[in-house]
């Protein structure tokens, strides 16, 4: 059995049939070839499948396919690169050097990119509150924080809303 | 019905209604009949895990409009088995007139479960350690569950009636809870005990609701969750608190005495001595909160 959806990926129009209950991780690796989205864990623990769908944060390893609603709106890590925001992360990422083995780094940046969509004026706290479920073993974290209050500073006009 | 048990999710058929009548109908009937599936963030994981077989068949309730929502009716608050942990607190209505259970949301996981995660499949889990339970249970509310022939009201004190039991029969669905306000003068607290602050499963969680007025205690209610199969109120504190004067004597007595009530375990996550301790700390702690001004 498959299911038809019709969804926005990364601004691009796309028509699926997918089993119902195939992880929606798994339609975006194997069946769109977008391997940028990674599988830390597969329980949701991690957080490094992290993907935006209709403006939220969602775990896409605990996500059936069927789920994401016909016409939603998805954005994954390829897709932060064609936007202001999304690039204006990436350079912010770079430079405070809050990469490092980058395996988190996908589900991270996307977890920023949802946050600072919603609120550009965050603090520390609420950016420690929205990548907790955001596992990173490498850099303890303080760099990636840093790296989001410098984007947020520079966050693009076009990028807020 | 065939006996065939997928192996993948490739395997598993899913049935998406856009109605609750619709839903209402595939349960009724054995042929149809599936698995509810809310968020995902427990059934998902279950069934990666092999802790639980996958079924044949889901039915997905996600969404559905019947379930979302959270409203008021005169003196309780109405909210639908949908709901997101995130809209949970969100809502100014939650944070309002049941502000522990706001609290209790914000401590679930982290974002992407509180936007996955229902309160409907959250008390369906039925865990001991569910982070919603114990400000569920003091607000002495209702669960509605509804077959497609008609609606069913269950006191939320009575809907887990053990480890991981639920007054639920197989063609139901748990539509809304109805939670009784806190009054003005009343206040809620919760707090939660666990390894890390986010992401991580309770070892001792509580959430009290109560009344104190010139130093004495006119109402406490208080529950706690990982301390038994699922979670408890502690009745006999409840009572042996009413009319006492809030002081040092009466929070030294109610810790000794809630360590002599609750009955927990040893597991992965804790002891029995150091649930049993922590619980009486968190009673005490809770009480201690009237000390100082709101
Ligand atoms: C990484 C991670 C961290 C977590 N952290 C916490 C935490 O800190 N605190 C906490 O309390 N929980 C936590 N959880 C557990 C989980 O998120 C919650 O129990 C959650 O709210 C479950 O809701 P759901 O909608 O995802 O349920 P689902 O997984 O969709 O369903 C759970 C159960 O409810 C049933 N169900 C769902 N909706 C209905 C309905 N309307 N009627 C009848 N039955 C229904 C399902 O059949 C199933 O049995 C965590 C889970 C994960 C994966
Ligand atoms: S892979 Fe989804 S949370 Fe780890
Ligand atoms: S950089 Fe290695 S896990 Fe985050």
């Amino acid at each position: 059995m498959k299911i038809k959806r019709t969804w926005i990926i990364n601004g691009e129009k796309l028509e699926a049939e997918v089993p119902p209950m195939r992880r929606f991780l798994d339609v975006l690796r194997e069946d769109l070839q977008l391997k940028g989205t990674k599988e830390g864990c597969g329980e949701g623990e991690c957080g490094a499948c992290t993907v935006i769908v209709n403006g939220e944060t969602v775990l896409s390893c605990l996500l059936a396919a069927g789920q994401v609603p016909d016409g939603a709106t998805v954005t994954t890590v390829e897709g932060l690169e064609k936007t202001l925001g999304g690039k204006v992360l990436q350079a912010a990422y770079i430079e405070k050097g809050a990469a490092q083995c980058g395996f988190c780094i996908p589900g991270m940046i996307v977890s920023s990119y949802a946050l600072l969509s919603r609120n550009p004026t965050t603090d520390a706290a609420q950016i420690r509150e929205a990548h907790a479920g955001n596992i990173c073993r490498c850099t303890g974290y303080d760099k990636i924080v840093e790296a989001i209050q410098s984007a947020a500073e520079q966050w693009p006009v076009e990028a807020k809303g | 019905m065939s006996t065939k048990t997928p192996t993948s999710f490739e395997e598993m058929d899913c049935a998406f209604p856009s109605s609750l009548a619709e839903a209402l109908d595939l349960m009724a009937d054995e042929s149809t009949r599936g698995r509810p599936l809310a968020g995902g963030t427990d059934l998902m994981v279950q069934w990666e895990s092999g802790v639980v077989n996958r079924p044949e068949r889901s039915i997905s309730v996600k969404g559905l409009p019947e379930l979302m929502g959270i409203s008021e009716a005169g003196d309780e608050l109405v909210i639908g088995s949908g709901v997101t942990h995130m809209q949970l607190r969100s809502s100014d209505l939650v944070q309002k007139h049941v502000p522990s259970l706001a609290e209790a949301a914000t401590t679930v996981g982290g974002f992407q479960i509180q936007t996955m995660g229902t309160v409907g499949g959250s008390v369906a889990n039925a865990s001991p350690a569910g982070d919603l339970a114990p400000s569920l249970l003091i607000t002495e509310g209702r669960v509605v569950v509804a077959n497609r022939e008609r609606e069913r009201e269950i006191p939320v004190t009575e809907f887990w009636q053990g480890y991981r039991k639920i007054d639920l029969q197989p063609d139901e669905l748990i539509i809304r809870f109805h939670l009784p306000k806190k009054s003005a003068e009343s206040r809620e607290y919760w707090r939660k005990l666990g390894p890390r602050r986010a992401q991580a499963i309770s070892k001792v969680m509580g959430s009290c609701r109560g009344q104190v007025l010139d130093g004495q205690i006119q109402s406490f209610r208080v529950a706690i969750g990982s301390v038994a199969a699922t979670c408890v109120r502690l009745t006999g504190i409840e009572e042996w608190l009413l009319n006492r004067p809030l002081n040092e004597s009466t929070l030294a007595e109610v810790e000794k005495r809630v360590t002599e009530e609750v009955q927990p375990i040893d597991d992965i996550r804790s002891t029995a001595d150091y649930r049993r301790w922590v619980t009486g700390r968190m009673v005490r702690g809770f009480l201690e909160n009237w000390l100082e001004p709101a």
